[in-house]
């Protein structure tokens, strides 16, 4: 009774990670809690009825579970959570979807009153057909993920065993000259072949790109991979074209500007979600070829209707990559029984040992308002009040300090305002990126910082996602969008692409004392720290000072 | 009683129980203390108590299923019965071993519980029993059997019983009487019986065996069908009412091979092991279960410290405060009511009494805060145990189709705590760390009572039995199913169960020292208590050659002195199982502390006021918020000291955002305090204390300034801060380590309260000092009303006073002092009126003789010069 761990009364698991069984404690827990919250001396994790499923998914039963969490509780874990536990995970399992012989795609089960339970539900009536026998019934094969989504929600998960169409051929291969994948990349990639389909957790820098290339190389059929933007879509097309045995014809990109359709094809999320007179018009680039893996980057951001079309896609295989599974929207358990379990995870401090991300050192600038600006602020309109403390004067003052400090290093400059960015454009000589830049110049610009033509890019929220700035040593986040906590791991991510020299990445956040910047900045650098990125706070005066 | 085969059988109830030794006597009013509520004045009036219906129904409710099934037995057969007769009944033609070897044991019962009497020649039902359990159409037997050939043909023809008689086989007889006789003996003679139905057509063997297990009437139309004649020509079917006819009860009882019963449940069911766990695993987790106990109890009431939720007009807890409070502790509505209920139970909580009446916690439970963790538990445990009040009954509806509610009216159920008692007995029974199937358990509770069961609210005792086992388990005196070793102890067991343990009722007569403490009570082994209870009461007859049953449970509730002891013993093993309160924290860079277990109670306190609870458990994640600092120094803390505090109780270092984050909420903070230890005023600002100094109003503190930031006060430290708070500034007051003391004012009580009283069923069981004391003035009435005097002590003319002179009467008053013995007094009042009373002088001095007086009950004082004489009881001669 002296173990790592404690299991709470709201199921969270509080590793202390000092304590010499917490690896082989991680390891136990890892595959049915997910890591919630790493700060330094002690973990949590939340054990979900999703988690709990998702292990046995992957393999796992009951008693492994309980005898992970009685083996290195530290206190008796109350027998009524033993039992729940056992009892959420029994309900995995007890239907499945397969294929049949004769009657196509249909759900059995190995207990009968359930099977009954589900059918009596108004929302499964519609998705099935006739009853085969007692323990078997016809499912309509468009309806596939439809009731997957349903049934979970009804609390009896399906094993999806139906199996998947291989798709169009077409041979890709990793072209690793000079290069490999890393352990953890490789590991990701073979979970995720063997689960089917699925998801792989990656903090951002850890080559996300490369475990959905790797899968395609295993896949070798033809791919849809479905991107935020434009810019991550070339950046994906730059990449696959550099690591994989794929020619750029080999590769469309289809965008609010180009519509091709090659083998292998890259669209954004935003236009498969644009609508006219009520249609999709895009969508029929799901059956524009027989796809046979379709990969989604950033699954943490995929909209609404790209789950709906997804749920008709469950024959594909299906691959999330994404730096995290927590969405602002809750729709977690969508991507769990659309797009599939978690096949992979790993802690961002783990990769950053490992030496494949670069370490961080994140501080907070605190800057005082002017008298004048305060009263200014306190006289503001309630939806003003952000946007007039995030682009006070002295931010600027401290970000030229901070500029100078690094001279010579690659400076990335991130705000939310334009006129603050073009502002500070202006007095530090640099270049801005915004939305109105079009983007040939942006791939200009952004080749020219890679190149260390120019060392300090000024950019605004386009820049957040996918690009990739592997030289940048240094960002400074002068505003951003309110309290997302999605974005301030995106933007760190910016930083943390290993240096070629081993350098340390600094991360600077300038926020506006006592308003409503400092609550926004508190929001969004909780989930940091809860990553193990410690704040350091600072004085804008001090910094001043020292600079 | 070894003495009995002497003396002639007894002609009464009374005359039985005049034949009955103290012990016997002693489990009787054990078992029946509603018949020494008053203490009757001898055995004729005690017999007569025992026959009235109320205290008989009582008596048989208490039966388990196969000593009432033996008594309705006896109450179908002859009365007298024999032995060999209602062994027949019990065992059958085919003599089932287990009702032979089990038979004995319960006719025992019914004898000591005074329903039945007589020896085994000549059994006797007490009559009431005998009319409460014999067949009549309104109320069928659960035997099923019907009335006897006799009863049923005694408005029938004299014409009409002699042709059913001659249709039998039988020799017609001159009058109806021998004709009954005579096919009650055909009836009865299994043979012959045989014969005759071996005759009978297979469709009126089939009307029989559908009426052979009862109900044993049936309808006939007014021309019966071929099969029916032949059955009623036959006196196998007897008319009763127009329509209607009877399987009388020697047919049925040949039918069933003599069995008055169709499943004889000899044997107790057996109470089924589903699983066995370590008993180290059962004890951690029932003690990890019991420290949450106590941390719900404390949520509870901390949540309630600012003014509870009101009370009903009715009495009692809304539905909705109900479900707040389900929410607050994150516990389902039936679990959140127990929780209340046993803090209300424990005197914890209770209502206010204002005019808006609300619930509140007690000064019992400040009392109760301070309390060592396992003294904590085991007085929630206790309480509970005692506890007539049954939360599980909250939320449903009452008789009158009201809803009961928690802390309501309406919850009390007398049989609660024996129910409880007695299904963590039975856990008791099985090994340790064996956890029983829960519905053998209850099977085996409605063995023990059968009549219990049904009866009330949809079998009572079978839910309360259920609430017992969820209960405990709530409470940690079971963990995983399996009763954990403090629960034995708390129980009264000793920590490994032995499978006899008996508890024997001391002997009346004082031949034991009568300290309640110790092993006294307990000493008796089955071996020695029963066969010596064996030798002493159980008659000559097949029963005393057969092993002797246990004689009552394992385990039996404890009295109130015993409780505490065994409470305590059950709190010292408990303890070194709780998780020691630790004094540290962990804090982090998000802004959280984690407390990897219990805090000390000081410092959880503190937390608790610094930030915020984010998730409990095993450990505590607090959370630091601007607004948990702000409130920090609220309630009087500077930053330095949130610095200070935080680094003596961090086990890492403080970390920088941390530390910024008091800061910065500090930077905006007022900053006036006062120390309570030695009366002292220290403040940050100088300048307010040369304010407070300057200000007239503070002469009466009697201020010195002995540091720029520190005034010493003359006055004490509540009258400085009044004095204080009266010139208008707010202090804090300070604990003498410098911590600031977190006073709510707000916390509200009660006015002290005495928890409710547990509302037990009847009287309660009498303990042995009463019982032997009653024992003795019954038996000394007795003896004064019945008993010859002894010859040439004192004339024993009847009514008259004995008459001894002063001297005499002093020294065999002496003597009887040192003997114990009681005596017989002639006495005359201060009015003249002259009585005769049976005392047991206790002290002789000063004129006076202290005496228990038997006849009164109660020790009285008695002047010598009134006494007309003494007598000895003639009884104790021999």
């Amino acid at each position: 009774m002296n173990g790592p761990l404690i299991v709470q009364s709201d199921k969270t698991l509080l590793l202390e990670v000092d304590h010499e069984q917490a690896d082989d404690c991680r390891r136990a827990i890892a595959p049915f809690a997910e890591l919630e919250r790493a700060p330094e001396h002690i973990h949590t994790y939340r054990v979900t009825p999703l988690g709990l499923w998702n292990a046995r998914a992957a393999g796992h039963d009951a008693e492994q579970v309980v005898d992970a969490l009685v083996q290195y509780s530290r206190y008796p874990v109350p027998h009524a959570l033993l039992v729940d536990i056992a009892e959420t995970m029994d309900r995995y399992g007890r239907l499945t979807l397969s294929k049949h012989p004769a009657h196509g795609l249909v759900l059995t089960t190995t207990d009968r009153p359930v099977l009954e339970e589900v059918l009596r539900s108004k929302r499964i009536a519609p998705l099935v057909g006739t009853r085969i026998d007692p323990d078997t019934v016809a499912v309509h094969p468009s309806e596939r993920g439809q009731i997957k989504q349903t049934l979970l929600k009804l609390g009896w998960p399906a094993e999806d065993l139906a199996g998947y169409v291989d798709g169009e051929a077409h041979p890709i291969e990793l072209a690793e000259d000079g290069w490999a994948l890393r352990p953890y990349q490789k590991q990701a990639v073979e979970n995720f072949w063997h689960g089917g389909s699925g998801v792989v957790v990656l903090p951002c820098g850890a080559g996300k790109t490369l475990v959905g290339a790797g899968s395609m190389a295993q896949a070798k059929s033809t791919t849809l991979i479905l991107v935020t933007n434009t810019v991550s879509a070339r950046q994906w097309k730059h990449e696959l074209v550099r690591r994989t045995s794929l020619t750029e014809d080999e590769i469309g990109e289809y965008s609010g500007t180009r519509k091709e359709i090659r083998p292998v094809t890259i669209a954004t999320y935003q236009v498969l979600t644009t609508r006219r007179k009520g249609v999709y018009p895009h969508l029929e680039l799901f059956d524009s070829r027989d796809w046979g893996l379709i990969v989604y980057d950033e699954v943490h951001l995929l909209p609404a209707p790209v789950f709906k079309f997804t749920a008709d896609l469950q024959a594909r295989r299906r691959l999330g990559l994404t730096a995290t599974l927590v969405r602002e929207d809750g729709r977690e358990s969508d991507v769990f029984s659309l797009i599939g379990p978690k096949r992979f995870d790993a802690p961002w401090k783990e990769i950053e040992a490992q030496g494949y991300i670069a370490p961080a050192d994140c501080v907070e600038v605190r800057v005082n308002l002017t008298d004048s600006e305060r009263l200014a602020y306190a006289t503001a309109e309630t939806e003003e009040k952000y946007r007039f403390c995030a682009t006070t004067d002295t931010k600027r003052k401290v970000t030229e300090a901070i500029v100078r400090r690094f001279a010579g290093q690659q400076i990335l400059v991130i705000g939310q305002y334009i006129d603050q960015l073009d502002e500070l454009g202006e007095h530090l000589g640099a270049p801005v990126i915004k939305g109105e830049t079009s983007n040939a110049q942006r791939e200009k610009l952004f080749d020219a910082f890679r190149e260390g033509e120019i060392s300090v890019l000024v950019v605004s929220k386009v820049a957040n996602f996918s690009i990739d700035l592997p030289e940048a040593t240094v960002a400074i986040q002068v505003s951003g969008t309110f309290g997302s906590r999605q974005e301030e791991a995106q933007r760190l991510g910016r930083v943390l692409r290993p240096k070629s020299d081993g350098h340390q990445a600094h991360f600077y956040s300038v926020v506006a004392r006592d308003t409503i910047d400092q609550d926004f900045a508190a929001h969004r650098q909780r989930f940091l720290a809860e990553q193990g990125y410690a704040y350091r706070i600072m004085d804008a005066d001090e910094l001043l000072a020292e600079s | 009683m070894s003495t009995e085969d002497r003396r002639p059988a007894p002609r009464s109830l009374a005359e039985a129980l005049r034949g009955r030794d103290d012990a016997s006597l002693g489990r009787l009013l054990r078992g029946r203390p509603d018949l020494i509520t008053p203490v009757p004045t001898d055995l004729t009036q005690l017999a007569t108590r025992a026959g009235t219906r109320a205290s008989v129904v009582r008596a048989l409710e208490r039966l388990d299923r196969f000593a009432l099934q033996t008594a309705e037995a006896l109450a179908v057969a002859a009365d007298p019965a024999t032995y060999d007769e209602l062994l027949g009944l019990m065992a059958g033609d085919e003599s089932d071993p287990a009702v032979v070897a089990a038979l004995p044991h319960a006719l025992d019962t019914l004898r000591e519980q005074a329903l039945v009497w007589g020896g085994d020649d000549r059994l006797r039902l007490v009559r009431t029993a005998r009319e409460l359990l014999a067949p009549t159409p309104q109320h069928p037997s659960p035997t099923g059997l019907g009335p006897t050939v006799q009863e049923a043909t005694a408005g029938m023809s004299p014409g009409r019983i002699q042709e059913i008689v001659t249709t039998a086989g039988l020799p017609s007889t001159h009058d109806s009487v021998s004709a009954v006789t005579a096919l009650t003996g055909l009836f009865t003679d299994r043979r012959r019986m045989a014969a005759l139905l071996a005759g009978a057509p297979a469709d009126s063997l089939e009307v029989l065996e559908r009426l052979v297990w009862g109900p044993p009437y049936g309808q006939v139309t007014p021309d019966p069908a071929p099969r029916l004649r032949w059955l009623l020509d036959r006196g196998l079917l007897l008319p009763t009412a127009p329509g209607t006819v009877v399987l009388p009860r020697e047919v049925a009882l040949h039918l069933r091979k003599g069995l008055a019963h169709r499943t004889p449940e000899p044997v107790p069911p057996v109470v089924e092991v589903k699983a066995a766990h370590r008993p180290q695993v059962v004890d951690s987790t029932a003690a990890g279960q019991a420290y949450t106990a106590l941390a719900t109890v404390e949520e509870l009431l901390k949540d309630w410290d600012e003014g509870g939720p009101a009370v009903l007009r009715a009495g009692g807890l809304s539905v909705r405060d109900l479900k707040r409070t389900a929410v607050a502790l994150d516990v389902p509505e039936p679990v959140a009511a127990f929780w209340v209920e046993l803090a209300y139970a424990a005197g914890l909580l209770a209502s206010d009494g204002e005019a808006d009446e609300r619930y509140a916690a007690t000064p019992v439970y400040d009392e109760w805060l301070e309390l060592p963790a396992a003294e904590r538990w085991s007085r929630l445990a206790t309480a509970w145990l005692a506890a007539t009040r049954t939360a599980g009954l909250v939320g449903g509806r009452d008789a009158k189709d009201r809803t009961l509610s928690a802390l309501g009216p309406g919850l009390d159920r007398s049989a609660a705590p024996e129910v409880r008692h007695r299904v963590l007995a039975l856990l008791a029974g099985l090994p340790e760390g064996a956890a029983p199937e829960p519905e053998s358990v209850l099977a085996r509770l409605r063995w023990e009572r059968p009549l219990r069961g049904d009866r009330h609210e949809g079998d009572l005792r079978t839910r309360l039995a259920r609430w017992a086992l969820s209960e405990a388990e709530l409470l940690g005196v079971t963990g995983r199913g399996a009763l954990s070793s403090h629960g034995r102890v708390l129980l009264g067991a000793r920590a490994t169960p032995t499978a006899g343990k008996t508890r024997v009722a001391r002997a009346p007569g004082g031949d034991r020292a009568g300290t309640p403490s110790g092993d006294g009570p307990w000493a008796d082994t089955p071996g020695d208590g029963t066969a010596a209870q064996a030798a002493a009461h159980a008659p000559s007859g097949p029963g005393d050659k057969l092993p002797v049953h246990h004689r009552g449970h394992p385990v039996t509730p404890l009295s109130a002195a015993e409780q505490a002891v065994a409470s305590a013993a059950a709190a010292r093993l408990l303890a070194p199982l709780l998780p020691e309160p630790l004094d540290h924290v962990l804090l982090q860079a998000d802004l959280t502390a984690v407390a990897p277990g219990p805090l000390q109670k000081h410092l959880a306190d503190m937390l608790g006021v610094v930030a915020d609870v984010e998730s409990k458990g095993g450990a505590t994640v607090y959370r630091f918020t601007p607004g948990s600092v702000r409130r920090a120094l609220d309630a009087g803390q500077a930053a330095s000291d949130l610095h200070s505090f935080l680094a003596a109780h961090s086990r890492t270092p403080v970390p920088q955002p941390l530390a910024y984050l008091i800061d910065d909420v500090a930077r905006r903070h007022g900053r006036l305090r006062v120390g309570a230890a030695g009366a002292y005023v220290r403040c940050d600002d100088d300048a307010m204390l040369s304010e407070i100094l300057a200000d007239k109003r503070a002469a009466a503190l009697g201020l010195r300034r002995i540091a720029p930031t520190v005034l010493a006060a003359q006055a004490d430290p509540a009258g400085l801060l009044e004095g204080l708070r009266a010139m208008g500034f707010a202090p804090a007051a300070e604990s003498a380590e410098g911590d600031v003391l977190i006073t709510r004012a707000l916390s509200h009580r009660t006015p002290p309260r005495t928890a409710p009283e547990p509302v037990p069923d009847g009287p309660p069981v009498p303990d042995d000092t009463l019982l032997s004391a009653a024992l003795r003035a019954v038996r000394a009435g007795d003896l004064a009303s019945t008993t010859p005097r002894k010859p040439g002590s004192a004339p024993a003319v009847n009514g008259e006073l004995p008459r001894t002179g002063s001297a005499e009467t002093l020294a065999t008053m002496q003597a009887a002092v040192l003997t114990g013995e009681a005596l017989w007094i002639g006495y005359v009042n201060a009015e003249g009126t002259a009585s005769q009373r049976v005392i047991a002088p206790v002290r002789v001095e000063g004129g006076f003789v202290t005496a228990y007086d038997h006849t009164a009950d109660e020790v009285r004082t008695y002047p010598l010069h009134r006494i007309t004489g003494v007598a000895e009881l003639a009884g104790d001669a021999d």
